[in-house]
């Protein structure tokens, strides 16, 4: 009775478990933001406080340098408004508060983001629900869980892309509010330092740029970078790699006189600013927390109907200790490398740089606009048409040799031949049958006065060429297949069938190929994906030429990723690929399931 | 529904596999309107010779006339017949209707027609509520009737059965059986039907031909076939339990012996065989051993009251409830059993007195053909 109560509880803790950890993502997702908001507000309030104490300054300016979200407050008025910062400007008699608003725009709340997580609890509770109905076998829930610990994976990402947002646009408005205090600070006749004090931020001067001795506090490899870029000392407003890290930078003009943007860019004052997203990056502990977060849930939902039952909890621990070696290899060299591939669709991650930013779908999304790409994927998909002419060939030959035992021994022999022979090897053969030259196939064609074809220098007829290998290729493999599920087919059929009148051709329309379906659809769906990873032929024979004409999905990849080194390109392109391949094989084995289901 | 039907003629059929003759030399005529049974254990030829007729086979030898022509040289689908196989063989990805519309739309017969057609044969057969459904969706004995139904829907002249009850169960069968049979009235078509199963073939057939080892044995109304058996293997194969056996041998008086029997004639073979049904002994208990009970005066089993011929002692009762089979010691070496009413009371062990039926006995040549049935034997020597 215990076991059948925590059965129908588990169902609820699942789906309670998975909105938890969705709360907990997004959490953690938007506390990054949130902070480097507080951060900004307090720094501007700061600077206001600053730009008030300048003699020079007026109250006008510093209400104008925040838009209207500081307010001059007396002491006894008790203070700011909820999230406001106040900075007393201390030399000044009386002694005043400058209080400051947090800044409105932007969300505060990663709302895309929450709906995918909702969505995700939403499936969770679904199949809670389904398992509320009937209770669930002491089995791990391995689909739920990685169905559910991906989603979250996702939830992840795009709160990472938020959180980037959201960083980016506080780290922009934090500089501009510099910039703006400092121009003021300059207009009400400071000089430079004391205007880049009222800023508060890192600087340096137009004419200091590039001599470390006479920097002060702008790190010395920024001002060295901004000084090497002539375009980057006059403009208002710029990034700056330096360090291995991203800075945002400005410069304003500042010096005797009007304050007017001189030619002269030593006269210019630079400010720069490291933004929030480089002092913070929690893409990672988001994702382990969402994946932690799911794959301990079902743990527990897994071990606590157990828990109820002492012998079935020691037989499951006992099944997965001897389970366990064989699972870590799993993890390590099969998924450990997926995810990884997955980590690195994410970044731009090319092998010569170190720095690996994180670039959120930005490379899919560049993928969508390539050509190159595309057309790869579509010579991979013209290249999969050969699949069709082979098994039809393969079929006949099958029904062919399906009489005599002694001719399908020697077909087999024959045709079989390819399957077990290497790809580098047929290339090869091929590459110098074919060879526009001195290649046999040219050389037949002579001698019956036929003019020679260029069967792989030509763009329109290399990939016919290839196709026809991979024909010559599959076909024995596919006729075994066929004989096999010829031979499956009981002969009583067709004794009924010629009862009925059926000739020939109706009985194979009507027994021969319903009789095959199955062994068709195997055939179909494995030479498929074989089809979609072809790569040696590709490589020995053509390199993917000419013109791009034979480059195909895998081969793309693969020079992609080993010769322009762009591994986080070829680590997208092969998610796709894979996420082709994977709908194909979870096709087949659906329907292997039903056909298993109904036999 | 109402066809003339054929009649089917073998002329010296021969059929080879390899080294192995399956059908040698068989001359059998089946009369219009016909139920032919074809009977004998399992690889006797009797379904070769029925794919022969069908044109599944191609023959070595002979002629197959079906009707009026010569049917040698036609394909299956042309030669008027349709047939029943053990499997079925059903095809599995069409429904029921489609099973059953498969010869006639292979014919290019029109849909209206086909499905009128079916529907009509569907309800002779009470597979009205079936026709969507697929044969893996049916259980045995529906498979059997849409079986059945395919080969009525082209109301073919002949029907060719081959074993089509060996996959039913004992009481669908029988029914099956009874059904097969009414068909068989209503339709008046000629009809072949294989089995390896003699009851079934003595209850079913109008005639029975009985096979063995490529050739037949005998042809014969059933009663012709039980009662008077051409030679010792249709005397052995019809008939359970089968019929029993004494080797006899001429002795120097010129008289046949065997067991405790000593026969006066006939003289001109050197040695017979005496076959007996077991329904033909008549036993009567005399003494038990032991001290228990004695039996009260004597039990006797049939009708007669014929005068024990010898005594044997029972080894083992079989009761099957409506009647008893006794298995006996005697008379020779060989083991007799005798079918005994269930109100005898025997039990093993029992020293039984056993008469013989003379009249229905009959007596094999040394080639095993029946010479007639056995006289009464003259001198009994005393056991």
């Amino acid at each position: 009775m215990r076991g059948a109560g925590a059965a129908r509880v588990i169902p609820l803790v699942a789906a309670g478990a998975a909105a938890a950890s969705g709360v907990l993502i997004l959490v953690v997702a938007a506390d990054a933001p949130s902070r480097a908001r507080e951060h900004a507000t307090r720094e501007e309030a700061r600077a206001a406080a600053s730009l008030y104490e300048l003699p020079g300054a007026t109250e006008a300016d510093v209400l104008s340098l925040l838009d209207g979200r500081a307010r001059i407050v007396a002491p006894e008025a008790g203070g700011a408004g909820p999230g406001a910062h106040a900075y007393r400007a201390g030399a000044l008699e009386p002694a005043a508060w400058i209080a400051v608003e947090p800044r409105d725009e932007g969300s505060r709340w990663p709302w895309a983001p929450s709906v995918l997580a909702l969505l995700g609890a939403l499936c969770m509770a679904a199949w809670a629900a389904g398992r509320r109905r009937s209770p669930p076998p002491p089995r791990f829930p391995a689909a739920p869980a990685f169905l559910c610990a991906a989603m979250f994976a996702l939830v992840a990402v795009t709160a990472q892309q938020w959180a980037r947002g959201e960083l980016e646009a506080i780290s922009t408005s934090r500089l501009a509010g510099g910039l703006r205090a400092a121009e003021i600070a300059g207009a009400a006749g400071a000089d430079p330092e004391a205007a880049a004090r009222v800023a508060g931020l890192p600087w340096a001067s137009g004419a200091a740029l590039g001599e470390p001795d006479r920097i002060w506090t702008m790190p010395r490899e920024v001002g060295a970078a901004i000084a090497a870029a002539p375009r980057l000392r006059t403009a208002p407003r710029y990034t700056v790699a330096a360090g291995g890290a991203t800075y945002h930078g400005g410069s304003i003009a500042l010096g005797p006189g009007p304050p007017v943007r001189a030619e002269d860019p030593a006269n210019n004052l630079h400010l720069v600013f490291l933004g929030y997203e480089e002092t913070t990056s929690p893409a990672v502990a988001l994702i382990a927390s969402s994946l932690g977060c799911v794959l301990l849930v079902s743990l527990v939902l897994f071990l606590l109907p157990l828990a109820a039952r002492p012998r079935a909890l020691s037989r499951t621990l006992a099944a997965w200790g001897f389970l366990t070696p064989a699972a870590a290899l799993l993890l390590l060299f099969t998924f450990g490398p997926l995810l990884f591939s997955l980590w690195i669709s994410l970044h731009d991650w090319r092998l010569v740089d170190p720095a690996h930013p994180f670039l959120g779908l930005a490379n899919y999304r560049a993928l969508l606009g390539d050509g190159a790409w595309w057309s790869a994927v579509r010579n991979t998909g013209v290249f999969t048409l050969h699949v069709p002419l082979a098994m039809a060939v393969a079929l006949s030959l099958a029904l062919l040799t399906r009489e005599s035992r002694r001719a399908v021994r020697w077909a087999r022999l024959a045709l079989f031949l390819p399957s077990i022979t290497s790809v580098v090897a047929i290339a090869v053969v091929w590459k110098w049958l074919l060879n526009d030259g001195y290649g046999l196939a040219n050389r037949a064609l002579g001698a019956i006065g036929l003019g020679p074809v260029a069967w792989l220098s030509s763009p329109d007829i290399a990939l016919v060429s290839l196709m026809v290998i991979g024909v010559w290729m599959v076909v024995g493999y596919q006729m075994v297949v066929f004989q096999a599920g010829l031979a499956a087919i009981p002969r009583v059929w067709y004794d009924a069938a010629r009862v009925d009148g059926a000739g020939p051709w109706q009985r194979f329309r009507h027994i021969t190929l319903p009789g095959l379906r199955h062994t068709l659809f195997f055939v179909l769906v494995t030479s498929v994906i074989g089809s979609f990873q072809v790569f040696g032929l590709v490589y020995v024979m053509t390199e993917g030429g000419p013109l791009g004409a034979t480059d195909v999905a895998v081969y793309h990849i693969y020079r992609e990723a080993w010769e322009f080194l762009r591994f986080g390109n070829a680590a997208a392109m092969s998610w796709i690929l894979f996420g082709v391949v994977f709908a194909a094989t979870w096709l087949h084995f659906r329907f292997l399931e039903r056909r298993g289901a109904h036999a | 529904m109402t066809r003339e039907p054929r009649a089917v003629a073998l002329k010296g059929v021969q059929k080879r596999f390899g080294d192995v003759t399956a059908v040698a030399d068989v001359d059998l005529e089946i009369r219009p309107g016909e139920l032919m049974v074809l009977v004998g254990p399992s690889g006797c030829g009797k379904s070769t010779l029925l794919r022969l007729i069908a044109g599944l086979e191609e023959r070595d030898a002979g002629e197959v006339w079906i009707g009026d022509r010569c049917v040698d040289e036609v394909a299956p689908g042309g030669r008027d017949v349709a047939m029943v196989f053990q499997s079925y063989a059903l095809y599995p990805h069409m429904t029921v209707a489609e099973n059953l519309g498969f010869g006639l739309r292979v014919r290019g017969a029109g849909t209206p027609a086909i499905e009128g057609r079916v529907r009509e044969v569907a309800d002779v057969l009470g597979l009205r509520g079936l026709l969507s459904r697929r044969p893996g969706q049916l259980s045995g004995g529906q498979q059997q009737r849409v079986a059945l139904g395919r080969a009525m829907v082209r109301d073919p002249g002949v029907f060719l059965f081959d074993e089509p009850l060996s996959n039913l169960d004992a009481a669908l069968r029988l029914q099956t059986r009874d059904e097969i049979a009414a068909l068989h009235r209503r339709l008046g078509t000629t009809m072949i039907f294989v089995t390896h199963d003699q009851v079934e073939a003595l209850s079913l057939g109008q005639r029975v031909a009985v096979m063995d080892r490529g050739r037949v044995q005998q042809v014969g109304t059933p009663a012709e076939v039980y009662e008077r058996p051409a030679n010792l293997f249709v005397a052995g194969f019809v008939g359970s339990p089968p019929m029993n056996r004494l080797h006899l041998v001429r002795g120097r008086d010129g008289r046949l012996a065997g067991g405790p029997f000593v026969f006066p004639g006939p003289l001109d073979h050197r040695e017979a065989t005496l076959g007996v049904r077991p329904e033909d002994l008549t036993l009567a208990v005399v003494t038990r051993p032991g001290p228990g009970p004695q039996p009260d005066s004597v039990g006797m089993s049939g009708g007669a009251h014929s005068s024990a011929e010898f005594t044997a002692t029972a080894l083992r009762v079989e009761s099957l409830g409506s009647e008893q089979r006794v298995h006996l010691d005697g008379p020779g070496e060989a083991a007799w059993v005798a079918r005994a009413p269930s109100a005898l009371r025997v039990a093993a062990g029992d020293r039984v007195e056993v008469a013989v039926v003379w009249e229905r006995t009959h007596l094999f040549g040394p080639d095993g053909s029946r010479i007639g049935a056995a006289s009464r034997p003259g001198g009994a020597s005393p056991p």
